[in-house]
This record gives C-alpha cells, sequence and structure tokens, in this order.
C-alpha cells in the first residue's frame, strides 16, 4: 500500500504523464478524428487498421487516453493529499523551536548585537514587524524569544487550490461523459416537437434570419414556447450566443435551412412567339397546371436547390439554393411531350427535350421555402461541476503566483547585562527580492537604534 | 486620417524604436535605449489610438480576423514588454523583443491578410469575444517576453561558461528568475483567457465547453507545457538551461496555437 502511494505521490510521475498526455493531444490534433473506415484506408494505407485497433482516431475518447487522465487525476490527488498535512502543520501549528545553526545557514540571515535588554528589542521588533503588516508567533524560554513573523501564509495552499480545482473539473468531464447528450432538432414555424427524456415538448413560434448590409447573415432568430402538458410554460427568443435553459435542457441556436420537400415554385410558361401571352403560376411538385392557349399540361416532377450533375445524375451540392433547377415535364392530350430541366439563375440554359418542335418555354422565377431552424439541444450534468472548478483553479491561481507567502525567524537572546543578541533569516520561495527588501527594511530600523 | 495611417506610424516608430535600440547594444550608449523606449512608448500610445478607432469604425472588437489580432498581439506584446521594462529595467531584451513586434506587424501588414473590417458571424456577437481573446493575447505576449529573455538566458549562460561573457551583460541568473516572472504572470493569464473563458464562451455558442477542436487542443498542449516549467522549477527546483528550454517550447505552442492551427489544422475555430 506505502509503495503504492509513494509512486502516485510522485512529481515525477505527474511530469511523465503530462508528457504522455501532452504528446497524445499532439497526435490527436494530426490525425484527423472520428472519420470513417474508407478515409482513413485511403489515407494511411495499411497503417489505417491499427490506428483504428488503438483508437488513434478517436483518441480523446480512447480507453487509453481515458486511463492516462484517471492516472493523472489520481496523481494530482494523491500528490496533494500526502503534501497537505505538513503543510497544514506549517501553517496552523509551525515549529518556533529555532536553532541558531539552522538560521545562520539560511541564504538571507543576519546575527547581530543590540544594546537594549531583551524585552525592549522584543517589543522594537514586534513594531516593527507589525508596521510591514508581519503576524506574529512567538515562544518563549529561559533568555531566550524565538519569533516567527509571517505574510501572506494561506498562499502556500494555492497549488493545492489548483489541484483541487483540477479534480473537480475532471470530475465534471466525467459527468458530462457519461451524463451529458446532445441533439439537432430541426424545426419549422409553428410546428411543435416532443423532447427526449423530458415531459415537456418544444414548439417555434418563429423564425428570423438578419442580415447585415454586405448581405452576409447577421443572426438567426428562434421564437421558441415551452409546453409542459397542454400550456405554455415559457417563451424565449433565442439566437446565437443566447440559449435558452429549461429544467436542464439547453437550447441553443446553432443552424438554419430550407424544408425542400414541399417548396412553392413560381414557374412562367412563355409562348416564345408572344411572350405576351404567358402563364404565371405558383406550383408545388406534383401538381399539374393546364395551359388552355396551347393546350397543354405541365408539371413540376422534381426540385434540386443546389443543381450539379455528378456521375450523369443530377444531385445538390448543398442544401442552400445556390443553383435552384425544377424538372418539368409536359403534356398534350396525355401524352408527354416534352420534359427537362429549367434553372432559375440562367433562364436561358433551359433545355427542354422533345419530340417535336416546340414553340413554348418555361422559366423558374421564384421559390419559396419554408425555413426551419437548426436548434441544438443539449442536457450536460457536468457543467456546473466545470465552473466550480474552474473558480477553484483560478482561486488557487492567483494565490500561488500573488499571494506570496513569506516569513522570517528570529531568535533575540539576552546576551550579557542589557544586551541583546538578534539572530534573524528570512525565506521565501516565490518572492524573494520582496522579502530581502522587507528583512533588510526590518534590519535597518533594528540597527538604527543601536 | 484613418485607422490604417495610424497603424503604418505605429510600424514606422517601432522599427526607429528597433533601430535605437540595435544602436544601443552596439555602442552601448544608454541613451539611444532611453530614445528607443520612449519611441517605443509613443508607437504604443499611437497604436492604441488606432485598435480604439478600428472598434468605433468597425463596432466591435479589434481582433476577429488575423490582422486584427496580429495587430492586438503586438500591441499586447509591446505593453508586456513595457511592464517588464519598467520593473525589471532589463534594456537588452528591448531590441530582440522590438524585433519580435515588427515581425508580427510586418505579417499584419502583408497582402495577404485580408483588412477590411467585415460584419461578424454570427458566433463571434458576444462580449466574450472581449473577454477570451484580449486575455489569451495578453497571456502570450507575457510567455512572448519569457521566450525572448529564455533564449537571452541560453546565450548568457555559455558565454558565462565560456568565461567570455561582456561587461555590462545581464547575469544570466537574473533572465533566468524574469523568465519565470513572465511566465507567471502570463500563466494565470492565459488560464483565464485562453481556457476558462473560452470553455465558458464555447458552451454558450455552441452548447459544449470542451469539444476537443485542434485550437481547443493546443492551447491545452500549451498549458500543459508551462504546467511542466512551473512543476519542474518549483517542486523539482530545476533551474536555468532546462527551465529556459521548456518556456521556449511553451511560446511556440502557443505561437502554434495562434498561427498553425488555423493554417494546417481544420476544426471549429475557424476565425482567426
Amino acid at each position: 500500500m506505502k509503495s503504492i502511494i509513494d509512486f502516485f505521490s510522485s512529481v515525477k510521475l505527474a511530469i511523465f504523464l503530462i508528457i504522455i498526455l501532452t504528446l497524445a493531444s499532439i497526435v490527436g490534433t494530426l490525425i484527423p478524428q472520428m472519420r470513417g473506415a474508407e478515409e482513413y484506408a485511403a489515407r494511411y494505407g495499411q497503417l489505417s487498421e491499427l490506428l483504428i485497433r488503438l483508437e488513434f482516431t478517436e483518441l480523446y475518447h480512447s480507453w487509453w487516453f481515458i486511463a492516462f487522465l484517471f492516472l493523472f487525476a489520481l496523481n494530482i490527488l494523491i500528490c496533494t493529499l500526502t503534501r497537505l498535512s505538513p503543510k497544514l502543520r506549517r501553517t496552523f501549528n509551525p515549529n518556533l523551536e529555532f536553532k541558531t545553526e539552522t538560521l545562520l545557514a539560511s541564504k538571507i540571515q543576519e546575527r547581530f548585537e543590540k544594546s537594549r535588554t531583551l524585552p525592549e528589542s522584543e517589543t522594537e521588533l514586534k513594531k516593527t514587524l507589525r508596521s510591514l503588516h508581519f503576524q506574529v508567533k512567538e515562544h518563549r524560554k529561559a533568555g531566550e524569544i524565538h519569533l516567527l513573523a509571517r505574510k501572506k501564509i494561506l498562499g502556500i495552499f494555492g497549488s493545492d487550490i489548483v489541484h483541487l480545482g483540477l479534480l473537480v473539473i475532471l470530475i465534471g468531464g466525467i459527468i458530462s461523459g457519461f451524463g451529458g447528450f446532445r441533439t439537432n432538432i430541426n424545426i419549422s414555424e409553428g410546428e411543435t416537437v416532443p423532447i427526449l427524456d423530458a415531459d415537456f415538448k418544444l414548439k417555434l413560434d418563429k423564425f428570423e434570419t438578419e442580415y447585415h448590409p454586405n448581405g452576409s447573415v447577421k443572426d438567426w432568430i428562434s421564437t421558441l414556447t415551452i409546453i409542459e402538458g397542454e400550456s405554455p410554460r415559457l417563451t424565449k427568443t433565442i439566437e446565437v450566443n443566447h440559449p435558452l435553459s429549461y429544467k436542464g435542457h439547453v437550447f441553443y441556436q446553432s443552424s438554419y435551412g430550407w424544408d425542400w420537400q414541399n417548396p412553392l415554385l413560381e414557374i412562367w410558361a412563355i409562348e416564345t412567339s408572344d411572350p405576351s401571352s404567358s402563364k404565371k403560376t405558383y406550383l408545388r411538385l406534383g401538381e399539374k397546371e393546364n395551359w388552355e392557349e396551347e393546350n397543354l399540361e405541365f408539371t413540376a416532377v422534381r426540385f434540386i436547390p443546389d443543381f450539379i450533375i455528378d456521375g450523369n445524375q443530377p444531385r445538390t451540392r448543398s442544401l442552400n439554393p445556390n443553383n435552384p433547377a425544377v424538372f418539368i415535364e409536359v403534356f398534350r392530350g396525355g401524352e408527354r411531350i416534352s420534359s427537362g430541366w429549367i434553372f432559375s439563375k440562367f433562364p436561358d440554359f433551359s433545355q427542354m427535350h422533345s419530340g417535336e418542335e416546340s414553340n413554348f418555354k418555361f422559366e423558374l422565377k421564384d421559390i419559396q421555402a419554408a425555413q426551419y431552424s437548426g436548434i441544438q439541444m443539449s442536457r450536460d450534468p457536468g457543467v456546473n461541476f466545470i465552473w466550480l472548478g474552474c473558480a477553484f483553479m483560478m482561486l488557487g491561481l492567483f494565490m500561488a503566483f500573488y499571494w506570496p507567502p513569506r516569513d522570517i525567524r528570529f531568535i533575540l537572546a539576552e546576551t550579557e547585562e542589557g544586551k541583546t543578541e538578534i539572530v534573524s533569516a528570512g525565506r521565501s520561495i516565490k518572492s524573494k527580492l520582496t522579502l530581502e527588501s522587507e528583512f533588510n527594511r526590518v534590519m535597518t530600523s533594528l540597527r538604527s537604534s543601536k | 486620417m484613418t485607422e490604417s495611417t495610424l497603424f503604418l506610424i505605429t510600424f514606422i516608430l517601432y522599427i526607429a524604436a528597433a533601430l535605437f535600440y540595435l544602436g544601443y547594444l552596439f555602442t552601448k550608449k544608454e541613451g539611444a535605449a532611453k530614445t528607443g523606449l520612449s519611441i517605443a512608448l509613443i508607437g504604443f500610445i499611437i497604436h492604441t489610438l488606432a485598435l480604439v478607432w478600428r472598434t468605433i469604425e468597425s463596432g466591435h472588437a479589434p481582433f476577429t480576423n488575423m490582422y486584427e489580432s496580429l495587430s492586438f498581439l503586438a500591441w499586447s506584446g509591446v505593453l508586456a514588454y513595457i511592464i517588464i521594462e519598467y520593473k525589471y529595467k532589463i534594456r537588452k531584451a528591448g531590441p530582440y523583443l522590438m524585433l519580435i513586434v515588427i515581425g508580427i506587424m510586418a505579417l499584419a501588414s502583408s497582402p495577404l491578410m485580408p483588412k477590411e473590417a467585415s460584419p461578424l458571424v454570427p458566433a463571434l456577437q458576444s462580449y466574450w469575444l472581449w473577454l477570451h481573446v484580449s486575455v489569451t493575447l495578453l497571456g502570450e505576449a507575457f510567455f512572448a517576453v519569457a521566450f525572448v529573455t529564455s533564449i537571452m538566458y541560453l546565450v548568457a549562460d555559455s558565454r558565462e561558461k565560456k568565461g567570455i561573457s561582456k561587461q555590462g551583460a545581464i547575469s544570466s541568473e537574473k533572465l533566468d528568475s524574469i523568465s519565470y516572472r513572465c511566465v507567471a504572470v502570463g500563466f494565470p493569464l492565459f488560464t483565464l483567457g485562453g481556457l476558462v473563458f473560452g470553455m465558458v464562451w464555447a458552451y454558450k455558442a455552441w452548447g459544449s465547453y470542451w469539444s476537443w477542436d485542434p485550437k481547443e487542443v493546443w492551447s491545452l498542449i500549451t498549458w500543459f507545457v508551462f504546467a511542466l516549467y512551473l512543476h519542474t522549477r518549483i517542486v523539482m527546483g530545476w533551474k536555468g538551461r532546462r527551465s529556459a528550454i521548456i518556456a521556449i517550447l511553451g511560446f511556440l505552442a502557443a505561437l502554434f496555437t495562434y498561427f498553425g492551427v488555423n493554417y494546417l489544422l481544420a476544426g471549429l475555430h475557424s476565425y482567426a
């Protein structure tokens, strides 16, 4: 048991683990994470199987990375605990039995004789120390007084509080990992969707996109209502950076898009010899429109928002309406006489394949589709631990760097009649310069009244 | 007068400051270093005006693209240097630091960096942009000073060992201690701005405080390297050479977090 504790309390282990975690993290940024097996095969060839088996492809969630993190946490915990009790003793119950030789062996030390009695010297010294905001502890014995003057004592716990914060953050991470989940909800205006694992539903009242003057997106704004049972509980407008939080579920504005399943298409049927006699219609997919003047019927069969030909097949490149196209079929007397794609951005490019010479053409003038709002829902029970841990960590860092503890030890001893020998030594790990100047001020003040 | 004019004037002043500093290195005339510092100070004030101007003109924080954040990094570097110079009087670090600042300014003004202030994408419209970026870059500026003093340490140390250190040179011991001081300022700032504020903002904007995005991982790596610096130094008593090397690696990691990730690795953090 003791050897296990010794192992985990060593700083060398901490340094080894930090190096391992650093190297692993670097590797994780060099190998793309969480991709498909084919991509790895294309990228790494034969090596890909090994990488996948060793979970280098989802490194930060791999059993071995988590095992190292766990060891790291254990290391931090045991390191901190084993160092804590001597620190507590030194702080609250310090040893006041100083030895002259020890003090004189310090780097910052002095020994001199003052022509004052012991009580006089003590009073004077204490006064000086108090004016410099030192806290003084004392220990008296025959003919000798030991004083321990300290400042910013709690600073020595800075690192422990940082470590505590790190542990709380790691615990929060574990809770998030096991207890949290995230999912995307695409929801159209007016739609109500049930929320998984919750006793309420979410309704999108309104969705708007705001634009900058140059046309780029400024913000997406969704007005959401939480419905519990049948009654609305809460309505809030969310936008990017301003989520809605309800009963541990948080709803974020994350994306937007159009519902291309059922767009409303504005199609103009134009007589080429006489453009003034054209027919302007609004069509949905599958609806047939009669064009009496020409004795025709036409219908929109398929819609593609961002048309591209890929291996002879039309498909959409994205879900944005970058190159909207609709496939039109034209009938006369129940027989299909013409069909083809028409493009809203390229009206002249439209190519209709027909059996006979035609005197009409079609143009896709406008497309209207319901916009949906992409809402990311997350439930993360670990997040409060993270903030608590961060607060500890920052407090600890502040204490460790800006609350540097220091002390000066004194042995005052009555030598001969009316004379006092003062031996003093200063100690500080993190603010030697400040301590030195304080030490010198104390000594100068003591000497000036020699 | 526009922001770009102010930027140009700043750039020229920094170059002038560096020249005076270099003159000081060669002639050892205190006056040259003092003039250099004064010019750098004037440059810093004009730089501040340029940043304020940019903020008013664009209506958002002056670090939303590479040009802006480079300019802000240079500003933070000069600020960190002025603070360290004021506290520790390390004139000799001045020329090297000004050279780094000039390098950053040159990069910012290169034609590769788009300069126009474009409207912010929705995710960046948050006051966390101010908190996250400014505190992080300020922390990194102190790492930059530690980087310079650590390199100076390595040079001074090898000279002292060979017994060829010049008179009036800063002792390697002092350089070592200044490096530590800079890390001691930079580390809490970087932790607060880069990691803590970063996590809070990520949680508000993306719904997850940590996504193992390459930029997040690289700031964690930077943090690990400086944690290593502190532990080896404070607990194991490492000093001097080994400490200096770790501080240099730490700044390089910070630099990679800042530049490398954007250009070499893809991720969520695709702004600057």
